[in-house]
């Protein structure tokens, strides 16, 4: 005989989306139980940086004054790197500074953490170091979840898989098709030591402000992207790298990183400085294109369980659309348990609350995107072009005559072997996808 | 049931103190507080030993009101009492193993044995199994690497210098300690779990009687044995003298086995430093 | 790229040596694992032996699979991160069995 244990619903996963989840069905007076695999929420993520709060606003009113952030980007950066150029759009505001602000650096651990903590002010039960095993499902509906403990089978009305970008749940409902490694890069990142008066001068910000560099053009054969950004003690820099690229050989991660934390750009970024932590993720990069059923028969997917990270190049978020789509998945299984219809059905009104907010908004606009990143203009030519033509402007060439913004255009286009037609269908392309 | 239970002794350490590596600076863990796997291990020993007897388990912390929940999730694996007694192990009163053997005497939980994990995490001095032994007049079996929990007389291996081995028989009350890889800690049931993840009402919260408590030791300093005094050579040349010195041409006893009584031992090896001088004999002054 | 950073030797970038690489197990000693006795993932290099991409030798981050001499792999769980890279990248049906570790235990990030 086993014993079970019951409730309104069961979130598994306590990061971004499953807080978010619990804390709008605690909040709607609902029993919920939030399972986390590892010993504290946050302690099995990582993440490229910057947590966007705004999404909190219908959560935690106020949320900035005790959130736990490193630091508040007021400088964002996007750099185009060759192995010896950089050429960097800087953006900078104290705005992003004050009330409601913009992004935040913040140590996952702590976030998450901090989030889950919400939660059970609301009144959900956090459940640590349990890892669910699987789904109980009974005449094709998911009645609840097994976990690893003893006497571990855990019943709910409504159960929402927040497990992360490798969700075995969804899997095992069968909300994904075919998984393929194409749709996947790994993110690996060094936590870099350094004192806070040395990251004040050498990333010239004040107080509690801080920067987030996005990098195209730094991983070598490898299609990817790199970061590096500010906490309040130190630095982080690190990689997401194709899956497949890296699996067909050449380099690995580690030296990637090593290479990008020598280059000129950034090498007096990071330099002295100790590694404090190494940690890597897998992203869901295809975004749109790879996102499962959302809802099953007693089921709903959020966060990167559900793929909802986006990753398209000037802007890569995750976290804001964790909690997005978790607290819509909470509204919607409130809604279907007091309807009483928690069927696929019943369900359904967390797709249209997606789609009529950012989430699925969002994604669906910009699906074209992360091939766009991923792809060979952008990977290969474009910060190769860039950085080209950003020296043939800055660089006096006296005594000749300087050439003509027109010329420098048409002769590094040439010099790159590309041809007139090709960029301008691609910066049409690219307009659309970003349109 | 029978009236005397077994308590397990665990301490609330920070499993993952950090060291910032820019300043070397100490940064405790926000997330990382809890019990360390020797402490663990002591639990689940406890656990197996009441089963064996057929009586109950009941673990014991001292440490802050904050250590509650860690010490609830703990309990869920099954022992019959969780007992926190508030205690802060810098400025309380009485140190950690005074103000435990307080309550696991015969006026609280009055216990017959007690288990714990041989190292802490917490970077204490390691002498609270000692110090409990000590006011509950408690035999000492510490450092425990195999215990069989059957009934009857405990048999259990200690670790030695030079990976030697002992082998112990632990008849009535005693304290042990054991380390982390005795033993397993069982996993606490998805109920047990649930409970504890609910309330932490599960564990008692018993406060020591600051009036009562004995006064913490204002100095600790380590006892060094007393050099013995050797008396100046009187050989003529300087050779004789460095031989005379260093005792290198002296007779030496060759070591001795001798096998005995506990109590025998100890009188072989106090007669002998009184031999070479290291004690005072009766009545003499050093 | 010019770095060589995994052997552990001094990094050298366009401009010269600027800092010394750490080794490998430097880096993966800054991460705290709490390690379950029971393996989470399992192996089966029998089916490696006639796998001629071998994704995951170079993909995994921790650097866990090892080219044998005789040609299997050698693959070791205690410094997982559990980030499902080896499993997607791998394409023999059946030769990693995944899962993540018991509740509690494997990697636990402090400062990410």
């Amino acid at each position: 005989m086993t014993e079970t244990t019951e409730f309104d619903a069961v979130v598994v996963g306590a990061g971004p989306a499953g807080a978010a989840a619990a804390f709008e069905l605690a909040r709607a007076g609902r029993s919920v139980a939030l399972v986390e695999r590892g010993p504290f929420p946050g302690s099995k993520n990582m993440y490229g940086g910057v947590v966007y709060g705004r999404i909190l606003d219908t959560l935690i009113p106020r949320w900035w004054e005790e959130m736990p952030v490193q630091r508040w980007v007021t400088r964002r950066q996007t750099m185009l790197m060759t192995g010896h150029q950089a050429l960097t759009i800087d953006y900078r505001t104290d705005t992003w500074g004050r009330p409601p602000y913009n992004g935040a650096t913040a140590y996952r651990p702590d976030f998450d953490s901090w989030l889950a903590d919400k939660a059970v002010q609301q009144g959900a039960t956090l459940l640590c170091s349990t890892t669910v095993t699987g789904l109980l499902v009974e005449g094709g509906r998911t009645v609840g979840v097994r976990t690893d403990r003893p006497d571990g089978d855990l019943r709910a009305g409504v159960v929402i898989a927040a497990d992360g970008v490798n969700s075995f749940l969804a899997k095992e409902a069968g909300l994904y098709g075919e998984v393929s490694a194409d749709n996947y890069t790994v993110g690996v990142k060094e936590t870099i030591a350094l004192p806070r008066e040395v990251i004040d001068e050498r990333f010239a910000v004040r107080g509690d402000h801080g920067v987030d560099i996005e990098i195209i053009g730094c991983t070598g054969e490898v299609p990817g992207g790199g970061f590096l950004y500010t906490n309040a003690d130190t630095v982080a820099v690190g990689l997401v790298l194709s899956l497949p690229a890296l699996a067909a050989g050449g380099s690995r991660p580690e030296e990637l990183l090593a290479a990008l934390k020598a280059h000129p750009a950034v090498a007096p970024l990071v330099e002295g400085g100790e590694v404090k932590e190494y940690s890597a993720h897998v992203i869901p990069e295809a975004g749109y294109d790879m996102m499962p059923e959302l809802v099953g028969d007693g089921l709903l997917v959020a966060g990167d369980a559900a793929a909802m990270c986006l990753a398209a190049g000037v802007w890569l978020e995750g976290v804001n659309f964790a909690i997005g789509s978790g607290a819509a998945a909470g509204r919607a299984a409130h809604a279907a348990l007091r309807s009483g219809d928690t069927t696929a059905a019943g369900l359904a009104g967390y797709r249209t609350r997606l789609e009529s907010s950012f989430v699925l908004a969002d994604h669906r606009k910009l699906r074209e995107a992360p091939h766009l990143v991923m792809g060979d203009l952008a990977q290969r030519q474009l910060p190769g072009l860039a950085c080209d033509v950003a020296e043939a402007v800055f660089q006096v060439t006296n005594p000749d005559p300087k050439p003509g913004l027109v010329r420098i255009a048409r002769k590094q286009i040439a010099r790159h072997g590309l041809k007139l037609p090709t960029v301008a269908r691609e910066t049409i392309r690219a307009l659309r996808a970003y349109g | 049931m029978s009236e005397a239970s077994i308590a397990a002794c665990v301490k609330w350490v920070d499993l993952h103190p950090g060291v910032d590596p820019a300043t070397a600076l100490p940064e405790p863990s926000a997330h990382s507080w809890g019990f360390s796997e020797a402490d663990r291990a002591a639990l689940e020993v406890a656990l197996r030993l009441a089963e064996a007897r057929g009586t109950e388990a009941v673990v014991v912390c001292a440490g802050p009101l904050e250590a509650r929940r860690c010490l609830a999730e703990l309990a869920a694996s099954g022992p019959a009492r969780a007992v926190l007694v508030e205690h802060d192990h810098q400025s309380g009163p009485g140190t950690s193993g005074v103000v435990l053997a307080g309550v696991l005497g015969p006026r609280h939980l009055d216990v017959d044995l007690v288990v714990c994990g041989d190292m802490s995490n917490g970077r204490g001095s390691g002498s609270v199994p000692a110090v409990v032994a000590h006011h509950l007049g408690f035999a000492q079996a510490l450092g425990l690497i195999e215990l069989d929990p059957g009934p009857g007389t405990l048999r259990a291996v200690r670790r030695l210098d030079g990976a030697r081995r002992e082998v112990v028989s632990v008849d009535g009350p005693a304290v042990l300690s054991v380390e982390g890889s005795v033993a397993a800690l069982r996993r606490a049931p998805l109920g047990a779990a649930t409970s504890a993840a609910m309330t932490s009402e599960a564990v008692e919260v018993v406060r020591t009687d600051p009036h009562h408590a004995p006064e913490r030791p204002t100095r600790v300093v380590p006892w060094r044995p007393p050099p013995r005094a050797v008396p100046a050579p009187h050989e003529a040349d300087a050779f004789s003298r460095i031989v005379a010195l260093t005792g290198a041409m002296a007779d030496h006893s060759p070591p001795r086995s001798v096998e005995g009584t506990p109590e025998m031992a100890a009188e072989l090896i106090l007669e002998q430093l009184r031999t070479w001088g290291y004690l005072a004999r009766d009545g003499e002054q050093t | 790229m010019t770095a060589r950073g995994a052997q552990g030797n001094e990094v050298v970038g366009p401009l010269g040596p600027t800092y010394p690489a750490i080794s490998f197990e430097t880096r993966m000693d800054s991460v705290e694992f709490r390690v379950h006795e029971r393996p989470h993932i399992v192996v089966d290099d029998t089916i490696c032996r006639d796998c001629s991409v071998r994704g995951c030798i170079t993909a995994c981050p921790a650097n866990l699979f090892i080219p044998t001499s005789d040609g299997g792999i050698l693959f070791n769980y205690e410094q997982c991160f559990e980030c499902g890279t080896c499993y997607l990248v791998c394409n023999e049906e059946g030769a990693i069995s995944w899962s993540y570790p018991e509740g509690g235990h494997g990697v636990v990030f402090h400062s990410s």
